[in-house]
């Protein structure tokens, strides 16, 4: 799918790509992977997602950001399956013709992604055990806390 | 009042209590939060994660106020923890 993949995401190719002669920045963030959460070392991540949902909100997501911050171009492609410590998660590109757009664009499409978009994180720690993880690092405002955390057998 | 058969498919941690999917009897004229209390019958343990999932139909979100229409299978959406 669009916006979605099992492979490995070449953040650098989707950043070659972007080019547009209205664009005077271009803004990439990259979600990835930490060796570590609150405190646990964490080995590696799985994701799922319910697939045709997610493809069609990250696309609804990337539409609506382009016009609400006058945006030339913008793509969002995230992880399913294994993502190993260091790798790619979540890529978000955002093109303007002025880097404010770009940035609070950027913003704006990771944290509705990342909160609302039918996406799930299983982490897996050192010490063998795993945990269905949320997204509750409070990084926005207007963020809702209705999380819930699931150890795994 | 007779009762219909509602297929779920469930993700991610909840496929630990209910598997990838599961079915619930329900009232003809129910509503979707209908469905969230008969799930939290089946298995008392998720009840405070059930409350914070929403129900996707043909891969849009719906109110779980709104009646269930003729669908029969119906995704139970945990809060997301993509990025």
């Amino acid at each position: 799918m669009k916006h979605l993949q099992n492979a490995n995401i070449s953040y650098s190719e989707i950043f070659d790509e972007f080019r547009h002669p209205s664009s005077g920045a271009v803004v990439l963030f990259s979600g990835e992977v930490r060796n570590n959460n609150k405190g646990r070392e964490v080995t590696h991540l799985e994701y799922e997602a319910y697939e045709p949902m997610a493809n069609k909100m990250i696309e609804e997501i990337l539409v609506e950001a382009k016009s609400r911050f006058k945006l030339n171009q913008a793509e969002c492609v995230h992880r399913l399956g294994k993502v190993e410590i260091s790798g790619c998660a979540v890529v978000v590109v955002t093109g303007a013709g002025h880097r404010k757009e770009a940035y609070d664009a950027n913003r704006y499409i990771i944290d509705k992604v990342k909160n609302e978009v039918p996406i799930w994180k299983h982490e897996f720690f050192a010490d063998g055990t795993s945990e269905w993880g949320q997204n509750c690092d409070c990084v926005t405002d207007e963020h809702e806390h209705s999380h819930h955390q699931e150890k795994a057998e | 009042m007779e009762k219909r058969l509602i297929k779920i498919k469930c993700f991610a941690g909840l496929r630990k209590f209910f598997g990838s999917e599961t079915t619930v009897l329900v009232e003809q004229d129910s509503n979707y939060a209908k469905v969230i209390e008969a799930l939290q019958l089946l298995n008392p343990e998720v009840t405070e994660i059930l409350s914070s999932c929403r129900i996707a139909v043909n891969e849009d979100f719906v109110q779980l106020s709104e009646t269930i229409k003729q669908e029969d299978i119906l995704f139970l959406i945990p809060p997301s923890s993509g990025g």
